[in-house]
């Protein structure tokens, strides 16, 4: 009766104000997404180029003691809004009087149909301030990160530098990209109070957008006194340039790795990309005499030779396949131990054949050459080493003495100090640890082995002969007072392609070696290219070890004498 | 009065109904339409949400994750009530209105409540946190279909049948302003306007209801400045580029910029940082930027059919508070998307409710859903259905209720 009537027609009105409000809705979307689509779709367009791609700061680098190699200068960079730009021409000559860019190019910039360009980026503060003062309307300025290697040259074919955009394009800053950038972020730019447009506030705090922070293996100290004593050889011998690796033979880290010519990462740009390679771990050569300690370590490896089996040196001069192998030194019989220490040629030729291809190939692989390190910096070559299948009836012979084969100085490194350890092969690696902003630990690397080539015996038996070739051997000068030193030294014709033979005049002149040898600390390698004159590794690169061991040894206070060995007690 | 005379004013609905009445299923129409509104929410949502999720919470799915777990609790939700006896809702709606006014007293004790944005809506309870404004909603709709299908005649008197009613809304209403949440206020106001007009209250007393209530909340509006500020950017927002206009000028951008057929999913560029809440207040302008006129307007269908599903629903209910109730539930419903869409077009002032089963948000997504399986249980009561015990019951009484 009385209710059923008014809700049937109150339920009608209740209808049709619903029906009324969803039709407005309706209208107002077609209004919307038809009619004003056009206006609106290109406001929207616009708005789009009214954003700005801003980088967080990049990470720092940082040796093992935490100095500081690579760091994040806060610059400012000038922008401009053409849209409130009045006098273009007036305002570009105001310009250019405080920076370095002509007036017709800020002019140009200034009279484009956009909401925001660059004028200039990464300025010194002071030119910064300049253009402040100068209050035009339509500039400003904004502070932007940009690179700055403090201790200019040092490391930096290691550290490697970053483009104008701030991302890594050599070494490090490239390898650990990733790690280092700060995450880009799109700001929208905003108008103030006057209408103009601005940067949001609180740019410069953009903590959590931040980059990471790496610390290095490196020692500041240890890569100084590497790049010093390298320097000074390459001048004293007029060479061309050379490597000086020292890496702690028990774990694979890098302490210093000097690369010659040095260049100043803060000024890339008038450089060649020649001069920014790491031939440390770019280039490949051919090692000579220190490649006979793979060839020795296969000879004791397998038990074809004790120290002191004797091999017969020919009296300097043996002919293999039409070709004739000469001994610095003549000798006739020779022990095993001699041909090491006195470097004989004919001695480690014999050796290898007796070997056989095979092993002596499996030896080499063994070791790693042929293969990358896997170090962790960007374009690392795997060296040259042929498979058996493809040598020639030569090949052998010359690999036995380091030739017709292509190796790096990090892997060199590598495998003399897998003699070094007891026969472990380790990753070698730069980077130990990676920290975000508040400096809590993200990453940590760890030594890693990566195989085991020969057995701590053979090390041990190995490691003896090489002490005798720095006591009385052909690396004489590499040896530090009170230290037991182990090495090798090696002596290589450089290969002249257009003579398509080996060069009499060019050599690469080397030596590896560790230290102190009953306990190693560090593994050196120097690798001296084109030196002239006296070109002999144990005249020319050998000195160097000696010289970088005196310095590094007393800094990381490794003691002078051969560690006691720790009788086990046992309580109870 | 009797329960006979209801069901002859049920008979004839305002439109013409062709199904046959004799089936008593649950109304499948509605289930489907509220099924395909979750799954482009959830769509929505994710392409809304991705980007500001991994930058702010290194987990691009951070949001979508939440509101599927929240869309499964509410499907759940939606399933259970959906075959319970829906009289429960009367003789509960006293109890659910104390717990919610005391609800709405805890959340603006400054250490319970959680404040966000200046505003303190948020009740946390251990790792989820709560909005007691989205319960007053269904609070208010059981306790008016209660109230007006007790003393049918009642609400035509002024003190027994409108000032109860009126105190009820008046207080939650004025315990919801301190939050502050205008936009629940004016919701729920609507709501329960609608309600006492459908009920059968004098027109005299509801024009009378209408020129207090609107000089009063003018006045409201216009003493505090933040919503002055919103009103003004309303009328005109292009002058107002602060971060009042910005919402809704970015909102228009993205709908003009989307056209007809939208510039593709996920390929908006509006929500990347111009829109803000592109995930849960504006959430329309997102799908009229990436799927255009097309997609706000299957949208808009969609909740053109629930609606008229929940009409239809009311006008066959057995009797009078499972009518009440489903016009209730239907017109809440029906005012928060018109709301939404109103703001999100520019037609209203900015308001901060969300759009049903869509926009993302556990206690909306969770109590729309609660509100579709009522209405379902009430569409299994209809007439030609079972009988249902306890239906047709109705006595004027005193009180509240």
């Amino acid at each position: 009766m009385s209710q059923a009537k008014p809700y049937r027609g109150r339920s009608v009105v209740v209808a049709f104000v619903l029906v009324l409000g969803f039709g407005a809705v309706l209208s107002r979307l077609i209004d919307l997404q038809i009619l004003q689509a056009a206006k609106l779709g290109e406001k929207a367009e616009q708005q789009h180029h009214k954003a700005a791609v801003v980088e967080g700061r990049r990470g720092g680098i940082y040796d093992r003691q935490g100095r500081i190699l690579a760091m994040n200068m806060e610059v400012p960079s000038v922008y401009g809004v053409p849209t409130s730009v009045e006098h273009p021409g007036r305002v570009a000559r105001d310009l250019t009087r405080v920076l370095p860019v002509r007036a017709d190019e800020i002019e140009r910039k200034l009279r484009q149909k956009r909401n925001f360009v660059w004028i200039a980026r990464k300025l010194d503060p002071e030119r910064g301030r300049r253009v402040e003062s100068l209050s035009l309307r339509g500039i400003g300025t904004v502070i932007e990160g940009r690179r700055f290697y403090p201790k200019r040259p040092l490391l930096s074919h290691v550290l490697g530098f970053t483009g104008l955009d701030g991302h890594g394009l050599e070494g490090i800053e490239r390898r650990y990209e990733s790690t280092l950038r700060g995450h880009s972020r799109r700001v929208i730019l905003q108008r103030d109070a006057l209408g103009r447009t601005v940067f949001p506030k609180g740019l410069s705090e953009l903590g959590p957008h931040s980059g990471n922070d790496i610390s290095l293996t490196i020692d500041e100290v240890i890569q100084y006194v590497a790049e010093k004593e390298l320097l000074d050889a390459v001048n004293t011998s007029g060479a061309k340039g050379g490597v000086v690796i020292v890496m702690e033979p028990t774990s694979g880290e890098v302490l210093a790795m000097a690369v010659n010519p040095r260049f100043d990462p803060n000024a890339v740009r008038s450089l060649s990309a020649d001069s920014w390679r790491n031939r440390a771990v770019t280039d490949a050569y051919e090692p000579g005499s220190t490649l006979k300690i793979v060839i020795a370590a296969a000879a004791l490896e397998e038990k074809l030779m004790t120290p002191s089996s004797m091999v017969f040196a020919e009296n300097g001069r043996m002919l293999v396949a039409n070709t004739v192998i000469h001994d610095h030194e003549k000798s006739g019989w020779l022990t095993f131990a001699d041909v090491i220490r006195r470097s004989s040629n004919i001695g480690a030729v014999k050796i290898a054949t007796r070997l056989g291809e095979e092993r002596v190939h499996r030896y080499l692989r063994a070791f790693g050459f042929g293969e990358r390190t896997e170090i962790d910096l960007p374009g690392e070559t795997a060296g040259l080493v042929k498979s058996p299948e493809a040598w020639g009836e030569r090949t052998l012979a010359s690999i036995a003495i380091g030739q017709g084969i292509g190796v790096t100085a990090v892997q060199l490194a590598t495998a003399v100090s897998a003699v070094a350890n007891g026969g472990w092969l380790m990753k070698p690696y730069l980077v130990s640890a990676i920290r975000d902003q508040q400096g809590r630990l993200i990453a940590q690397v760890s030594p890693q082995v990566r195989r085991r080539p020969i057995t701590a015996e053979t090390a041990r038996v190995l490691s003896k002969i090489l002490e005798s070739v720095v006591r009385e051997g052909t690396g004489r000068r590499a040896a530090v007072p009170s230290y037991r030193v182990a090495g090798k030294t090696g002596t290589a014709q450089k290969y002249d392609l257009e003579a398509n033979a080996y060069s009499s005049t060019r050599f690469v002149a080397s030596f590896v070696g560790y230290v102190p040898a009953r306990d190693p600390r560090l593994t050196i390698v120097v690798v001296i290219d084109e030196p002239q004159g006296e070109a002999w590794g144990g005249v020319v690169a050998a000195p160097v070890f000696r010289r970088v061991a005196e310095q590094v040894l007393p800094y990381l206070g490794i003691s002078t004498h051969a560690p006691v060995e720790l009788a086990l007690v046992t309580t109870g | 009065m009797s329960g006979r005379a209801i069901d002859e004013g049920t008979l004839s609905l305002p439109w013409p109904t062709s199904r046959s009445r004799k089936r008593a299923n649950a109304d499948g129409l509605l289930l489907g339409v509220t099924l395909l509104l979750a799954f482009m929410g959830l769509v929505m949502v994710f392409s809304a949400s991705a980007v500001m999720a991994g930058n702010r919470f290194h987990d691009s799915l951070f949001f979508l994750k939440r509101q599927m777990a929240w869309l499964a609790l509410g499907f759940l939700v939606l399933h259970i009530v959906s075959r319970l006896d829906y009289t429960v809702w009367r003789k509960l709606a006293l109890p659910i209105l104390a717990v919610t006014a005391v609800l709405l007293i805890l959340v603006l004790i400054p250490s319970l409540g959680l404040m966000i944005k200046g505003a303190r809506r948020w009740l946390p309870l251990g790792p989820i946190s709560v909005q007691p404004a989205e319960i007053v909603k269904l609070a208010t709709v059981f306790y008016l279909a209660a109230f007006l299908a007790k003393g049918q005649d009642r609400v035509r008197e002024f003190t027994s049948g409108l000032i109860p009613p009126l105190i009820v809304v008046g207080l939650l209403g004025g315990l919801i302003l301190l939050q502050p949440d205008l936009g629940t206020v004016a919701l729920i106001g609507l709501v329960a306007f609608g309600l006492l007009f459908l009920g059968g209250a004098r027109i005299s007393h509801l024009a009378g209801l209408v020129l207090v209530v609107v000089p009063l909340a003018a006045a409201f509006v216009l003493r505090s400045s933040y919503r002055r500020q919103r009103l003004m950017t309303f009328l005109d927002p292009w002058e107002d580029p602060s971060a009042a206009g910005f919402q809704v000028t970015q909102s228009f951008l993205a709908f003009g910029n989307g056209g007809l057929f939208g510039v593709g999913l996920g390929e908006g560029k509006q929500k990347l940082f111009f829109l803000p809440e592109a995930h849960t207040d504006f959430v329309l302008a997102l799908v009229g930027e990436e799927l255009g006129l097309i997609g706000t307007a299957t949208i808009m269908a969609l909740f053109g059919v629930l609606v008229f599903k929940g009409f239809q629903i009311a006008g066959r209910a057995r009797e009078p508070f499972g009518r009440y109730l489903a016009m209730g539930i239907t017109l809440l419903i029906a005012c928060q998307v018109l709301f939404n869409a109103g703001v999100a077009t520019g037609l209203l002032p900015t308001k901060g409710l969300t759009l049903p089963f869509v926009s993302y948000g556990g206690s909306s997504v969770v109590m729309s859903l609660l509100g579709v399986g009522i209405l379902l249980n009430i569409s299994r009561d209809r007439q030609g259905g079972r009988q249902k015990a306890g239906s047709g019951r109705g006595h004027g009484g005193v009180g509240l209720l």
